[in-house]
């Protein structure tokens, strides 16, 4: 044999990949590889990703080619990452899994590191209805999961897995057309825009052009998306139980008879006009920590996947927070009301003053207590919160105008209630001290809650986060193993054109048109061959992130 | 390669403040040396107001007398009779130490009375009580509003003006106010002018504009409960019949709970200190539910009338705030003064 020369591919990874991984596992994220490659191609990716560390105490490798094997290979990897020996036998390859603990308290408490590594024929097998529960149990326990020679269905059927029996959120990231089927299998769809083509993007929920984004994408756009959702929500909830369950309270006192306490006018604009701007503004430029904090600590993302901020206990309290505010705003205006007088002398316990008066308390209780959940005071935020307010005293006294009255006589019967009872001195006390009140409580709770209870996030608002997270396992550590693989393995020509990889309804034998697919296989024709990959891949690696 | 670039940039989202949130803001923090100032202002403020409040309430008089006639021993007893005669007439006696500063003002009340019941609230027709003459008849489509039956039109189908349960109910007790000087009944003027809202007397509520008024309540009768009709409910000056009559419009203004004070009169000179003695003209009947009559004489202030529950609650309020703002205080220190402090 003369040597007539050598080719090498060379598949650089995109920059920031191991800093973005390292990153977001320290999150709490946890990152699986799906990719196309082979194995030794997915190995070295996954070291030069510091994914797989040398430090890992085993790393499993699945490999299998038929059932009987496969599962073998996983219950020993199971037996021995939990150190116990179970008995089972081989023939019961129809039983669906092992009785397990809690997968949640197991894995908590496996402190070692393993490596899960399958290959797509195993993969195959262990998707089977009978093993896909072990083979989920034993991913779960492992830090890294790789999975290599996955086909696209494959991808989806891995995704899909971990959907319906994990309760974890999913998100799918890759770049070629073989990823689309797993980004819209997963909760949430991430494409790459660039060599590999557009078909990725257009099958997303979110594209961008650099890996590394995603770690901008979770840990920041992600985590306050989450924050100013939860905010926005509680403090919806609140405001409409305090603006409604003051009829609750009048009921008592008006023979039950349905009397509405406000203007009906004030009831129509209430949620539209008076405080739907301010919450808007809130929903959308509310930042807790900043952007530069939310990327140097990623353990601030916590919270979202531990569902602290809106659940059952968040939303009772609030509801018990706008039921505490509907009492206040409606028995201070009654004890006043039992005795109050005009300046004049003549009487003024009258409804329509008595509406106004709860209906102005409550526009400026709603106002105050979204000035206090604001965190991040924007422009428009002020313009927002302040110019509802106006507005609301605007559309007050335009409704109540004598113009309108003399044009729309029964529409508008509070004709000249505003003027009476805003230019009274005691009406703005009661206003004064019922605002004060229905905020007060709820400043000392927030307040007393950062100085005995700080969460993360409190302490990262003041500057002293949480201990610099070490990333310096990040960078890469002298490794023993080369960048290089030498492959002198056949090849999976007989993988692919038997079928166990396709679609069983599909009827699609032609193999997938993938170009590392057919620069392989154009190598493995020969026995003999020297695949020279330089480097590491270019098409990032395509991913499935759990959290 | 030039394409390539351009179309890079295309694509490129965009970098404003706006869109890359990088709005310059203001990033308030709930810290220490803000909230506990702010408490302790509040508080002191609030126990000013409170003081001020409870000082100029406690200088105010208020007198309240009972006349429903329930006990035997009452002096309206036997008005309170369901099978009583009309027009039944009883007295109050009371006597003043010392002079009841004017201007004084004259309320009735009511008690477990439901004005703010919705049904007998909305019962009225906004467009009679305008003077539009259209709505006091039926006419085709132009009725008055459905909301006032069943006092829209009497037994022989005419209509009733002003319909609805509202008008209807008017109280309709009068008083009259005597002060005993050496044995001879003086009357104490009582001045009824300007009762109710300026904007309900000159806004709200219309005459129709018909010269005399009586001309315009032809075809019409009178509410069921009344004893005059609308046009005449004031003899003695023209300016006060009709819809816009001081005492109507009070009434008409519905309150907000059920026990409530109407203002009657006002007496301008204040009463100097001696017996008095109160005449009434008993008709309305409470007793079927439960309800009671009172009278009541007040002065006002800056702040209205004589109101504890304001100045107690903002007393309450205010050292709340302050003894809150010491416990944060303290809270506060403990927290950061330890070594360990995170």
């Amino acid at each position: 044999m003369k040597l007539l020369g050598a080719t090498a591919i060379e598949d650089k990874l995109q920059d920031g990949v191991p800093e973005t991984i390292a990153c977001l596992s320290l999150a709490d994220i946890k990152i699986w590889v799906l990719t196309g490659d082979k194995l030794e191609t997915a190995m070295n990716i996954g070291y030069s990703c510091n994914m797989l560390r040398d430090d890992m105490n085993e790393v499993f490798i699945i490999s299998g080619n038929t059932q009987l094997e496969v599962q073998q290979q996983l219950r020993s990897a199971q037996e021995h990452i939990l150190g116990l020996s179970r008995v089972s036998s081989a023939a019961d390859v129809e039983k669906s899994d092992i009785e397990l603990c809690p997968e949640t308290v197991l894995e908590e408490a496996i402190i070692a590191e393993y490596a899960l590594v399958v290959n797509g024929n195993s993969l195959a097998h262990a998707l089977d209805p009978g093993l896909k529960l072990l083979l989920l149990d034993v991913a779960c326990l492992c830090k890294t999961v790789i999975c290599c020679r996955v086909t696209p269905l494959q991808k989806a059927q891995v995704v899909e897995l971990v959907k319906t029996h994990r309760r974890a959120v999913t998100l799918a990231i890759g770049d070629g057309a073989n990823d689309v089927s797993m980004i819209k299998m997963a909760h949430i769809g991430v494409g790459i825009s660039g060599q590999e083509g557009m078909q990725a993007v257009l099958s997303s929920d979110y594209s961008f052009a650099q890996f590394r984004y995603l770690q901008r994408l979770l840990l920041v756009h992600g985590r306050w998306s989450y924050f100013r959702m939860c905010n926005f929500l509680r403090y919806f909830f609140y405001k409409n139980f305090a603006f409604t369950l003051v009829h609750l309270w009048y009921g008592f006192f008006c023979g039950f008879s349905a009397q509405t306490v406000y203007d009906q006018w004030f009831i129509t604009l209430f949620n539209i006009v008076f405080t739907s701007l301010p919450v808007i503004a809130m929903g959308l430029f509310d930042q807790d920590v900043n952007d530069r904090n939310s990327m140097r600590y990623p353990s601030l993302y916590k919270p979202g996947q531990l569902n602290l901020l809106f659940n059952k206990r968040q939303f009772f309290l609030c509801t018990l927070q706008g039921l505490g505010t509907s009492f206040l705003l409606f028995f201070i205006p009654y004890g006043a009301f039992s005795v109050l007088l005009k300046k004049d002398g003549s009487n003024f316990s009258d409804q329509q003053a008595f509406a106004v008066t709860i209906a102005t308390s409550l526009v400026l209780v709603a106002s105050v207590q979204i000035g206090l959940d604001t965190h991040y005071w924007t422009a428009i935020n002020h313009m927002f919160i302040w110019g509802s307010v106006a507005v609301y005293f605007a559309i007050l006294f335009a409704i109540q105008s004598n113009g309108i009255f003399g044009v729309f006589t029964s529409y508008f019967p509070f004709v000249g209630t505003s003027r009476n009872t805003l230019s009274e001195l005691n009406v703005w006390l009661v206003i004064l001290l019922t605002a004060v009140l229905c905020v007060v409580p709820g400043l000392v709770v927030s307040f007393l809650k950062v100085q005995l209870f700080p969460t993360q996030t409190d302490k990262s608002r003041k500057g002293r986060g949480p201990q610099e997270q070490s990333l310096q396992r990040v960078r890469r550590t002298s490794s023993r193993r080369s960048a290089y693989a030498f492959s002198h393995q056949q090849g999976f020509g007989e993988l692919i054109t038997s079928g166990k990889n396709m679609r069983r309804s599909a009827i699609c034998s032609a193999p997938p048109a993938d170009e590392h697919y057919n620069h392989c296989n154009l190598f493995n024709h020969c026995t003999f061959h020297i695949c020279f990959i330089c480097g590491i891949n270019h098409d990032m690696v395509n991913k499935q992130i759990n959290f | 390669m030039q394409k390539k670039e351009n179309q890079e940039v295309e694509n490129r989202p965009d970098n404003t403040a706006f869109t890359q949130q990088r709005l310059p803001a203001w990033q308030p923090i709930l810290s220490a040396g803000i909230v506990i100032p702010l408490f302790v202002l509040v508080g002191l403020a609030f126990i000013g107001i409170g003081v001020a409040l409870f000082v100029t309430s406690r200088n105010l008089h208020v007198l309240e007398m009972d006349y429903t006639g329930v006990e035997k021993t009452s002096p309206c007893f036997s008005c309170s009779d369901p099978i009583k005669q009309k027009n039944c007439k009883c007295s109050l006696s009371f006597e003043l130490d010392k002079l009841f500063e004017g201007p004084v003002f004259f309320y009735y009340g009511l008690t477990n009375y439901f004005q703010n019941q919705r049904a007998y609230g909305v019962s009225k027709d906004y467009n009679q009580l305008s003077g539009d003459l259209d709505y006091f008849t039926f006419f085709f489509s132009i009725v008055p509003d459905s909301t006032c039956k069943p006092y829209r039109y009497d037994v022989n189908n005419k209509p009733i003006v002003p319909c609805g349960s509202l008008a209807n109910s008017m109280f309709n007790d009068t008083f009259n106010l005597y002060q005993m000087k050496n044995g001879v009944k003086e009357e104490v003027p009582l001045d009824g002018k300007g009762i109710s809202w300026w904007t309900d007397y000159n806004i709200k509520y219309r005459n129709p504009s018909v010269n005399p008024l009586r001309n315009a309540f032809n075809g019409t009768v009178k509410p069921l409960y009344w004893s005059k009709p609308a046009y005449e409910l004031d003899p003695t000056d023209t300016a006060n019949n009709g819809f816009i009559n001081q005492d109507f419009l009070v009434w008409m203004r519905r309150s907000a709970l059920p026990n409530f004070r109407k203002l009657y009169r006002r007496i301008t000179d204040g009463l100097p200190a001696g017996n008095y003695s109160l005449e009434i003209s008993y008709n309305y009947p409470v007793i079927a539910f439960d309800g009671k009559k009172k009278v009541a004489f007040s002065n006002v202030s800056w702040m209205g009338g004589k109101n504890e529950f304001l100045g107690i609650a903002y007393l309450v309020i205010g050292s709340l705030c302050l003894v809150m703002s010491v416990v944060m205080l303290i809270i506060y220190h403990w927290r950061n003064s330890s070594p360990d402090a995170n």
